[in-house]
């Protein structure tokens, strides 16, 4: 019994850390019909800037609070400076475009943090385990549960019950229709990717202390993150959280049952979901 | 081409056309130095091997200036191969036949130094290596050309397994990654652990990369294993402590592991105190020489020097008193024959380069991570040392005797 409370725990902490990525990299295809291969290096980004505010401030909180927004400004810097410019071309320039973001933000940390990984201590307060059923299971484990849930339910919020979700769905149904009915459609796409690289970004900074800030921590999270996104369908905000809770599961219990064979379950699910339900579990038949 | 480089180049290439010296003798003008060529993975996942490399030769560079080799300078010339074989061999070629070096070391992953090794007997060049552990350099991949001065991945499990027969842990899980080093390194561990009439409860092989360890710290625990030996490359290692850790198995379960490097124990940090595991140079092994070498190496790059710090500064050190007592940089031949059988005094004690294989007989090293107030990080403690007949194989092969 607590071993199957644990490795139940296990697979929602990995899923509210790929539910971080893939809702926003979800979000942006919804809006700006981009596939965006650079998200992952915001993820990376990060941990790299929490690694930074914590070893300057010493305080994991702040540097919670304060990784996103700076992490959504980059990115959204980005998009109004590089993107913008190439919506009507076809998706193959963006495509590119992202990759070449992706590969120069990766070598830029590189240059900045040198080559090997960092490491960054859970607070105080999230240090050591307690007991969950009678198996010993980490404190900060439990946050990242905890932090996905309530980041979920606050997205979900914010889409459906406030006006400015209201206008991002909008955009996301029609965008021309959005136009004519008086949004600021490049408005809307700039703040929804800044917003998407800002959850990125917390879940960078969430995962650091529990995989520490690596190069190549954006290429991994990506491809785990399409994944969630091809199986919950893209564009789809729930089909992120149930993508997210399938590829956690498939990769914890996976490990466990299956260790030679647990990477291609994930990949087995896509690829069922891809025959049988191209669209997703949740998306919209097109 | 680095930016630099290519300035270089272009300024002495442009200042000779124009004097209309011939190229030999615009070679002599710079004193002729002695060329050591380091085709070193600087970029990538190991790049922080290579930047090792290069810190040893920078502080070498720096300590032979004064007197050079055979009194000419010496002139190191690196190459970025980003850990890929191919890009290895191809910065190889250009160094041995664009820069006329004699002298090869540097190369960071053993794949890169098997494929550069191969090609060493057509050249003419000696090969030295200082970080590659596969066995097979000095065995039935071995040339004539190519020398190992550090400790190889072999040397290093046999020490660790010699601590262990001996030690009160009796029930082991080994995690190796799923690839040959990581394979061969858990089949190794299984075979010398059973013959030390112990057993090996459980193993399993994550995939390179893997991210949340969970389920197999959840599979260690259920195995009530003593000690957990583990054959993860650099990041992955990391990693699995932090969390392994956090999940507090650590108390329950030693961590032991086949080579213990100070990078980790920079990022690990306090996670890692108790591990232990083989060191193939331990930068607080207590002899005069190497005091003296830590405090150079910390006055220069601000940091306490890793293990591929350490030995390639022994075997450039070691290098430099061969070509001296061959009395010659460019008769290859010579250099070999002075090297094989000749002894040094190395940091941490005494080598003997092997003749028949050409392995430096060295002491081996089992150590804990231990914290210590003098550092911002922990350090190993040498735990056991062992004499270098102990835990060097038998000749040109990968058995002990």
């Amino acid at each position: 019994m607590a071993f199957v409370a644990e490795q139940l725990l296990n697979a929602l902490a990995l899923a509210a850390l790929l539910f971080l990525v893939s809702a926003g990299l979800s979000l942006v295809f919804g809006i700006l019909r981009v596939v965006n291969f650079a998200h992952g290096v915001f993820y990376m980004l990060g941990a790299y800037f929490a690694f930074t505010a914590v070893t300057v401030s010493g305080q994991f909180w702040l540097s919670l609070l304060l990784v996103p927004p700076v992490v959504g400004i980059v990115g959204a810097l980005l998009e109004a400076s590089t993107l913008r410019f190439i919506y009507r071309r076809p998706p193959i320039y963006q495509l590119l475009l992202t990759f070449g973001l992706a590969l120069i933000l990766e070598e830029s940390v590189h240059v900045l943090y040198g080559p090997t990984a960092k490491g960054v201590d859970p607070p105080a307060l999230l240090q050591g385990s307690v007991q969950v059923l009678g198996a010993a299971y980490p404190r900060y484990r439990l946050f990242l549960v905890v932090l996905g849930v309530a980041v979920g339910v606050a997205v979900w919020l914010f889409l459906t019950r406030t006006r400015a979700g209201l206008v991002v769905r909008a955009v996301a149904q029609n965008s021309e229709m959005a136009d004519c009915l008086g949004a600021d459609v490049p408005r809307v796409r700039t703040l929804v990717f800044g917003a998407a690289c800002a959850l990125a970004g917390l879940g960078g900074a969430a995962a650091a202390p529990m995989t520490t800030a690596y190069l190549g921590m954006g290429v991994g999270v990506i491809v785990d993150a399409f994944v969630v996104v091809v199986i919950g369908g893209l564009g789809s905000f729930g089909g992120s959280m149930a993508g997210s809770l399938i590829v956690g599961a498939a990769q914890t219990w996976g490990a466990f049952y299956l260790p030679e064979t647990a990477m291609v379950i994930m990949y087995a699910v896509m690829g069922g979901i891809l025959i049988f339900r191209p669209w997703g579990l949740f998306g919209q038949e097109e | 081409m680095r930016r630099r480089e290519f300035l270089k180049v272009a300024a002495t290439g442009g200042l000779g056309a124009s004097l209309g010296v011939p190229v030999y003798l615009r070679q002599a003008w710079a004193q002729n130095p002695i060329k050591i060529g380091m085709p070193a993975a600087l970029s990538g996942g190991n790049a922080q091997y290579g930047i090792q490399a290069k810190r040893a030769a920078e502080l070498f560079a720096k300590d032979i200036k004064a007197k050079g080799i055979l009194g000419r300078p010496v002139e190191f010339i690196y190459e970025d191969t980003a850990g890929d074989p191919a890009t290895a061999v191809r910065k190889a070629q250009k160094l041995v036949e664009k820069d006329g070096v004699k002298f090869l070391t540097g190369v960071v992953l053993s794949s890169e130094a098997l494929a550069v090794s191969a090609k060493c007997p057509e050249w003419k060049v000696i090969f030295m290596s200082t970080i590659n552990g596969a066995g097979a350099l000095t065995a039935k991949s071995f040339n004539r050309y190519f020398f190992r001065v550090n400790t190889s991945g072999p040397m290093g499990a046999r020490a660790i397994s010699l601590y262990l027969a001996e030690a009160p842990l009796k029930r082991f899980f080994a995690l190796g990654s799923d690839y040959a080093w990581g394979r061969d390194s858990v089949m190794s561990f299984e075979s010398q652990i059973t013959a030390a009439k112990k057993e090996v409860v459980g193993k399993d092989f994550p995939p390179v990369g893997t991210k949340d360890f969970a389920s197999y710290i959840a599979k260690v625990r259920q195995s009530r294993a003593q000690g957990c030996y583990l054959a993860l490359p650099g990041q992955d290692a990391t990693i699995f402590l932090k969390q392994a850790h956090q999940f507090g198995i650590t108390r329950e379960v030693k961590p032991i592991m086949e080579i213990v490097e100070l990078e980790n124990m920079k990022t690990v940090g306090e996670a890692m105190v108790g591990t232990i595991g083989s060191s193939r140079y331990p930068f607080t092994v207590d002899t005069p020489k190497n005091r003296d070498f830590v405090k150079r190496f910390h006055d220069m790059h601000g940091t306490y020097p890793d293990m591929f710090d350490g030995e390639t500064y022994e075997g450039l050190e070691w290098l430099a008193q061969v070509i001296q007592k061959a009395d010659t940089a460019e008769d290859v031949d010579k250099v070999i024959e002075a090297w094989e059988g000749s002894s040094y005094e190395g940091l941490e004690g005494p080598f003997l380069m092997r003749k028949c294989d050409h392995q430096a007989v060295q002491l081996g090293f089992v150590v804990e991570v231990v914290k210590d107030p003098k550092y911002p990080h922990p350090v190993p403690k040498i735990l056991a040392t062992y004499p270098g007949d102990k835990v060097t194989p038998k000749c040109r092969t990968e058995e002990f005797a």
